[in-house]
């Protein structure tokens, strides 16, 4: 699946870690500029939370997207964070996909307020969501071969990809 | 390296809004306006104190389904609740979709009925009785079950002859593309000067949380 070329395999790994940091920092930030009312009224219209959780959601998720952005960003523990970031598109997506399934006229709530829920939004989530799946494999994959090189390998943190967490605790 | 990547969200985040009442929003796309110079359609339209502290400016379309909802459930506690205690002015705004075939015409016979102060009585019977005008398109016979003869006479003569009925609407679609609407229902919440523009049907219990913080900020 990986490219054999290290320097690739590192390359393609750091321009997937920065899309996606990128995806959740605008996702976010986008929202953040808006009142937090138009994304408790996106969500009500999706019909999947109850009035009473419609407000604490709404207030904290764009701050999560920011947080995991940064954490993607920072490359700390990045297979836990694109992990993560796979979990919430994969339940983002499904929430879409159902809605759109229902027939609701609804608004996408993704990237702010005004986009309505359609098949190229459908169609930009699944790309999202296969770029963390990407990026959370491709990062698996190469602490599982940092970890499996020999001792000696170990003394030259500088080839490690970048991305992998190299003076981090595992 | 790493450090560098992370100022970038940091300098973004700085910019962004946090308080949800006095933060930039839609400043690009809405230029801010102080709320007393907002133009006001028709004094019909209008309801509450001049001096509540803030005005929610609905833009409704009379056949589309989300505005009935906001309609019938949103507006009369919000009426009931902020309008009355003087804490908010309520302005109602004309936004009929080209999509919609009557919309335009129950929008006519509402303004007709708002000339003869029947607005509200008319306003309501059209959004109860959508789903059977916007089929049949029989928008007159709907107000008529409302009505009493003399006034619904009054009501087609203003329909059919009063050249400046839709001036209101004009007005209130010029205004609708300053705010950039896209969508009926949409609110605009204007408070101290910002024009805070909420796309879609608001549930009531979040509004009231919303209005109430922003009421507690003075």
């Amino acid at each position: 699946m990986l490219p054999a070329n290290p320097k690739v395999q590192r390359m393609l790994l750091l321009l997937g870690r920065l899309l996606l940091a990128g995806i959740f920092l605008a996702a976010g930030y986008l929202k953040l500029r808006e009142p937090w009312l138009q994304f408790a009224v996106s969500l009500n219209s999706l019909k999947i939370l109850p009035d009473n959780l419609l407000e604490p959601v709404s207030r904290i998720l764009p701050w999560c997207e920011v947080a995991l952005g940064i954490w993607i960003l920072s490359g700390i523990w990045l297979r836990w964070s694109a992990a993560l970031a796979s979990l919430m598109l994969a339940v983002f997506f499904s929430v879409l996909v159902r809605s759109y399934a229902m027939g609701l006229q609804v608004d996408c709530g993704c990237f702010g307020s005004g986009e309505p829920l359609g098949p190229k939004t459908l169609a930009r989530d699944a790309l999202m969501l296969a770029l963390a799946f990407c990026v959370t494999i491709a990062a698996f994959r190469m602490r599982a071969v940092r970890t499996a090189r020999p001792p000696a390998d170990d003394s030259h943190p500088s080839s490690l990809p970048s991305g992998t967490e190299q003076s981090r605790p595992a | 390296m790493r450090s560098l990547l992370l100022l970038l969200p940091a300098a973004l985040l700085m910019t962004a809004q946090t308080p949800p009442s006095t933060g930039p929003t839609h400043k690009k796309s809405i230029p801010e306006r102080k709320a007393a110079a907002v133009p006001v359609a028709k004094n019909f339209k209008l309801s509450g104190s001049p001096s509540a502290p803030i005005t929610v400016e609905v833009y409704t379309d009379y056949e589309c389904p989300s505005c009935r909802t906001l309609y019938m459930d949103v507006l009369p506690p919000l009426e009931a609740q902020y309008v009355a205690t003087g804490k908010v002015q309520l302005l109602h705004r004309d936004f009929p979709l080209s999509q919609h075939q009557f919309s335009r015409i129950a929008t006519k016979y509402a303004n007709a009925a708002g000339q003869i102060g029947r607005y509200e009585l008319v306003a309501n019977q059209l959004f109860k009785t959508q789903a059977d005008w916007s089929q049949n398109g029989n928008v007159d016979g709907t107000v008529a079950k409302v009505l009493p003869p003399g006034e619904m006479q009054k009501v087609r003569d203003l329909v059919k002859n009063d050249t400046h009925l839709d001036d209101t609407v004009t007005a209130d679609l010029a205004m609708g593309a300053r705010d950039n609407l896209n969508q009926t229902p949409t609110m605009v919440i204007v408070n101290k000067g910002k024009r805070q523009k909420i796309d879609g049907a608001v549930p009531f219990n979040i509004l009231k949380s919303y209005l109430d913080q922003m009421l507690a900020k003075g």
